[in-house]
């Protein structure tokens, strides 16, 4: 049985990040199979979504000074830095690369399990359709979409949502992004914070951190399509540096940065 | 489904017109699956493509995905309207909804992509 394949790597900038999820797409095809990259990144930065404005990054003035990548995948902008991010590639054949929310659903389902097992309330969002304006509001965990994992807290009236995914559909593989709050932004003023399972759970106890649930997470990702989760024990970048090298320039060019 | 359409692999359709021409646009497959479009990239005219070349993007809630011309040869044509209508792609893909007017290299080419019915059992035999 072909397993899912998992990297846990070292921080690295936005444009080595984005160069490697790129190449993991590749590689999930190459080997037939899923493969998952569990990463960070070396000074706090934006994602931008593929089709974002750039400008519209840039008039945002709490961000201002952090660094900037686009992303391949959708969805709306993502301050990094305080969060835990996972690219998951998936080859079109494979039962997860249909139905976009397939693979949605896979990752988001397995981590409100893994939460409610911890005494978290945790759930998916139904969506709240187009009237809401999401598309419209620039930072991802302002949007609420179907699927998204949301929180909700004893002393809070609200759902907050901590997870949040977008993808790419290649023609021949499904590469997907997600970020995993763990703690509100210190790098950004209070209008583009969200807080974070920290911020969230600690006052009621739980003395967990989001890089403690991704083994329990992705073991139940693994195990509720019948897989086998299989850790590398390698680093996805350390192992393929040439390419990754390579491909990086491309993500801080003008002609990808600035495409719209 | 017209019978003189082909259809690719990756879900875009393709039907012969007169002059030499062939009209490009997405199978309603395809859009149905995309759901809830809010941005669409078009290629330029006057650009040379190759059959399976990526012609385009297409951004649904939170998914961004390629399309592909089945054909290889010169975008002569570009459904400038689509992208300030994408609503027109769920209404109606095989008629208004269309992409672009491509002047293909070798009208042969077309020969090679499935019919209609060979491009249903493909949709069926998708993974859900």
């Amino acid at each position: 049985m072909n397993g899912l394949l998992a990297w846990r790597d070292e921080a690295a900038s936005g444009a080595v990040n984005m160069a490697a999820d790129e190449l993991l797409a590749a590689e999930a095809v190459r080997h037939d199979r899923p493969l998952v990259r569990i990463y960070g990144w070396q000074e706090p930065t934006v994602s931008l979504g593929g089709f974002q404005r750039l400008g519209d990054a840039q008039a945002f003035p709490g961000i201002a000074g952090l660094p900037i990548v686009r992303r391949p995948s959708g969805g709306g902008a993502i301050i990094h830095g305080s969060d835990v991010t996972y690219a998951v590639a998936v080859p079109r054949s494979h039962a997860w690369g249909g139905d976009p929310q397939v693979l949605y659903d896979a990752f988001h389902e397995a981590l409100v399990e893994v939460l409610r097992k911890q005494g978290i309330t945790a759930s998916l969002h139904p969506g709240r359709g187009r009237d809401a304006g999401d598309e419209d509001r620039f930072l991802c965990f302002d949007r609420r979409a179907r699927g998204d994992l949301v929180v909700r807290t004893a002393d809070s009236a609200d759902d907050h949502k901590i997870l949040g995914s977008a993808q790419r559909r290649l023609q021949a593989a499904v590469l997907q992004h997600g970020s995993l709050l763990e703690q509100s932004s210190r790098a950004v003023t209070e209008d583009a914070r969200h807080p974070g399972l920290h911020d969230l759970l600690a006052s009621a106890g739980w003395g967990s951190t989001a890089n403690d649930l991704v083994d329990p997470w992705l073991l139940r990702v693994a195990a509720a399509a019948g897989l086998r989760l299989e850790w590398t024990g390698e680093s996805f970048l350390a192992t393929h540096r040439p390419e990754i090298t390579a491909a990086a320039p491309r993500f801080l060019s003008q002609a990808w940065l600035g495409r719209r | 489904m017209a019978a003189e359409l082909k259809f690719a692999k990756t879900h875009e359709w393709i039907r012969p017109e007169a002059g030499g021409l062939a009209t490009v646009g997405i199978s309603a497959y395809a859009v149905e699956a995309l759901t809830d479009l809010v941005f669409m990239q078009l290629p330029n005219v006057g650009r040379k493509v190759k059959a399976g070349e990526s012609i385009g993007e297409i951004e649904s809630v939170k998914a961004v995905s390629d399309f592909y011309t089945p054909v290889s040869g010169e975008v002569v044509e570009v459904n400038t309207s689509l992208p300030n209508e994408l609503e027109t792609l769920g209404k109606d893909p095989f008629g208004a909804g269309w992409l672009v007017r491509i002047r293909p290299d070798d009208p042969a080419e077309m020969d090679g992509l499935l019919d209609a019915t060979a491009y249903e059992a493909l949709v069926k035999s998708q993974p859900h």
